[in-house]
């Protein structure tokens, strides 16, 4: 027994450090950097001569696309060591990974009569692999910008495996005039500021517009009768409806539900604001909070179970949480200030919210559960956040101080950084974010 | 007058007298003082202790230490292993009743080694010296003591009682038809006495016997193998054979296994300032989106190298991962983007340790870089 024992001892201490030895070298990372990926927009290929402008146009504004979101960082084409002349040319990788290029995109144009159509291939360099498979999209020659915003979203999400946001719309109020006598118009707009579009004159002023779930219509409210009443308008003819309330009642913040069917909004009667459903096409409401403080700001959660909104039920305005259908809420904010206009996230997982707090405002974002709070943003005043299709950015106007402070609409990632203005000749405020266009 | 006798003799006795006062050649060394502690305690205490320290006749107190030993008996055979199937040691045998005060309660015997048969009856005055098969209580109390004496004394008889005088064992011969009838009497002895000290050691003499070896499972009895074993196992001759096969197969296994090392790992370990650097320069080029559902997930991707240190065919492989399909895809070339682009002319590893990163395991965890 004793030998047998010993024996195995031995041959295990022969053994052991070969079995200790054997297996590939292990590593574990935990710290790596935070910085844009780069990447490189040769001109795409001009495939016949009415489309040179066009070839141009699209390149530059996937770069503009690409480059605005923070994530990715151009390299400029006189780095360049190599030129893509054709579509269906072998890339030459090494000169792409001389000049640190990690990603590239190729791309082709052609113009025939009003039709254009756009395809393109995206390249990992290091890897010398492509990314998914070469795209195609098509359109009329005035569509220029979308096809552009499609090759980019496309980009966009391959990189990054979500969805992108390039190719949407956003509604928002057109301001102008001095602040004592401001006119406010509903306008509609390219997510990056280009194509504004109004929707309504500047007779009557109004206010907050949301849109649908798949942007054919806009909520807003509008004081056309002296009373604010919620309109619901047809962004592709402008017709207009007008939600049925009772005289007397002011109904405003509005949002439609998730399938587009129903409107949640608030309801003020007697002094007393509550939030109400009602379903568009039988025109039957329903009442959803009772209580005799303040609630307002509805917003529906991405399955619809659940709705985010504001009260003052505590003595202080803050948000909470409740069934879509009514009853027990839960309060999730509790730090210190006022907090409003909450949003829930695309992805179901953030609620966007302002939040005022010692004579500033903020934007900022906070899980459902009101964990995790962190602000975005701070200024004089910034309020009204909307999120972009894919949760990855958020919108807001911020109105500068004084009597002649102006307001103007600002984007900024949700990890903070990356604030810039939304370039528009104008003020403008209450931006609400559309979906991608199909 | 003094003679030259005298002469001589003084001289001698005055060198002898100096040369031990000098003391030189000796070397001297402190004298080393023992000490011990003593307590006054009073004539009957010291009776009390007497009787409970003299060892009692008949007292089969398996859980008494053995007393100290002064002459050279020989040491108690070793312990015989017991075969398993054979119950613990019997309880302590209570010790008769004696005209002494009553010993100290012997301690409780451990509870496994409680039998599941009777208690035996109190045995009769007889003495009956522990035996290698009874238990020792696991915590022992201190030997006694003997008592010092000019002359050594043998121990006395089991049976005798302690008295100063030595009296024969008497008993009433039922069968003498005589009519001297000698009075009845117990032995005695003089007590067992020794010329020094023995400190002995508190350690028990022996110890606690292992638990019994639980009983082999029933082998299936539908493999013929499996019948054969219980026999090879109760064939004693069989075992040394058994043992060299095993040791021949172990070593072979062993000697096999190092004989094929080589081709998996060989030469002296990473250090492991040389797996940070390679870690590092990794990891600058890992480019993390803290915003992103990839940010979330955790991948682990392998990849092989060539001496070079260069990523063998730009082949990085995912290994696992804790997201779903997409994020995966995401964290994934995430990874293999910052493996592959910082590889540039090679990673910088040691040549001579090539076999242990020729192969290389990453784990990407951006846990620590999630938006908070």
């Amino acid at each position: 027994m004793m030998k047998r024992f010993l024996t195995l001892l031995v041959a295990l201490m022969l053994a052991g450090p070969v079995l200790a030895q054997g297996g590939p070298l292990r590593l574990t990372i935990t710290d790596g950097v935070i910085e844009p990926i780069t990447f490189a927009v040769p001109s795409f290929e001009a495939e016949s001569p009415a489309a040179q402008q066009a070839a141009s146009d699209i390149s530059r504004l996937v770069v503009q696309d690409l480059a605005g979101t923070g994530l990715f960082r151009e390299v400029p084409a006189t780095a360049f060591i190599s030129q893509v002349s054709s579509f269906v040319q072998p890339v030459a990788f090494a000169d792409w990974r001389a000049i640190n290029a990690q990603a590239l995109v190729v791309g082709a144009v052609n113009v025939s009569g009003d039709r254009l159509t756009v395809k393109f291939r995206l390249y990992d360099v290091f890897s010398g692999q492509e990314l998914g498979q070469g795209l195609q999209f098509a359109g009329t020659t005035a569509g220029w910008r979308r096809m552009g915003h499609k090759v980019a979203d496309a980009v966009y999400s391959r990189i990054t495996g979500e969805g992108g946001y390039f190719d949407s719309r956003v509604v928002f109020v057109s301001e102008s005039g001095p602040k004592d006598n401001r006119q406010k118009r509903l306008a509609i707009m390219d997510f990056d500021g280009a194509n504004v579009q109004f929707l309504t004159d500047s007779s009557s002023i109004v206010l907050a517009p949301r849109f649908s779930p798949n942007g054919d219509r806009v909520l807003y409210t509008s004081f056309e009768s002296g009373f604010p009443r919620i309109n619901v308008l047809n962004v592709a003819n402008v017709g207009r409806q007008q939600l049925q309330t009772a005289p007397g009642e002011m109904a405003f913040s509005p949002r439609f539900s998730r399938d587009g069917r129903q409107v949640i909004y608030s309801l003020s009667n007697g002094g007393n604001t509550d939030i109400y459903r009602t379903d568009l096409a039988t025109g039957q409401h329903i009442r959803l909070t009772s209580a005799p403080s303040i609630e307002t700001a509805p917003s529906l959660s991405p399955d619809g179970s659940q709705i985010v909104f504001e009260s003052d039920r505590s003595g202080n305005q803050q948000l909470y949480i409740m069934s879509a259908n009514g009853g027990e809420a839960r309060r999730i904010s509790f730090g210190e200030g006022r907090y409003g206009t909450p949003v829930w996230s695309p992805r179901g997982d953030l609620v966007a919210f302002t939040k005022q707090n010692a004579g500033r405002f903020h934007i900022g974002v906070m899980r459902i559960d009101g964990s995790e709070e962190r602000l975005l943003t701070s200024s004089f005043l910034d309020e009204g956040p909307t999120w972009s299709p894919n949760g990855r950015v958020i919108m807001f106007s911020r109105e500068t101080q004084g009597a002649g402070g102006t307001s103007s609409m600002y984007s900024v990632d949700i990890s903070g950084r990356n604030l810039k203005a939304v370039p528009l000749q104008g003020g403008a405020s209450d931006p609400s974010w559309g979906p991608l266009q199909p | 007058m003094a003679t030259p006798g005298t002469i001589i003799s003084g001289i001698g006795h005055v060198g002898l007298i100096g040369w031990l006062i000098v003391g030189w050649g000796m070397t001297s060394e402190p004298l080393v003082i023992q000490t011990m502690d003593v307590s006054v305690i009073s004539g009957e205490e010291f009776e009390q202790m007497r009787a409970r320290t003299t060892p009692e006749p008949g007292n089969a107190d398996p859980t008494a230490p053995v007393p100290p030993v002064v002459d050279d008996t020989s040491p108690p055979p070793p312990a015989v292993e017991e075969p398993a199937d054979i119950a613990p040691p019997p309880a302590p045998v209570e010790p008769p009743e004696s005209e002494a005060p009553p010993p100290p309660p012997p301690p409780a015997p451990p509870e496994t080694d409680v039998t599941d048969a009777p208690p035996a009856e109190p045995a009769p005055p007889v003495a009956t010296p522990p035996t290698p098969d009874v238990a020792v209580s696991e915590t022992p109390t201190p030997p006694q003591a003997p008592t010092v004496a000019s002359t050594i004394t043998a121990p006395p008889p089991p049976d005798a009682n302690v008295d100063d005088v030595v009296r024969e064992d008497v008993v009433p011969d039922n069968s003498a038809e005589t009519e001297v009838v000698a009075e009845e009497q117990e032995a005695t002895a003089p007590e067992e006495t020794t010329t020094a000290i023995v400190i002995e050691d508190l350690a028990p003499s022996t110890s606690v016997r292992p638990a019994a070896r639980p009983s082999r499972p029933t082998p299936p009895a539908d493999t013929q193998v499996a019948q054969d074993e219980p026999a090879q196992d109760e064939a004693a001759p069989a075992e040394p054979q058994a043992t060299e096969d095993d040791v021949s197969a172990a070593l072979e296994a062993a000697l096999g296994a190092a004989t094929q090392a080589p081709a998996v790992a060989a030469g002296p370990p990473m250090t492991g300032s040389e797996r940070d650097s390679f870690r590092i320069a990794v990891n600058r080029c890992w480019n993390v989106d803290p915003g992103s559902v990839a940010a979330r997930v955790t991948v682990e991707v392998g990849f092989s190298l060539d001496r070079e240190g260069r990523v063998q065919g730009n082949e990085v492989r995912l290994i696992s991962s804790d997201g779903d399909q997409s994020a995966t895809n995401t964290a994934f070339e995430a990874a293999r983007r910052a493996i592959l682009r910082c590889q540039s002319g090679g990673y910088q590893l040691p040549a001579d340790k090539y076999d242990q990163w020729q192969d290389v395991v990453i784990t990407f965890d951006p846990s620590g870089m999630r938006l908070r």
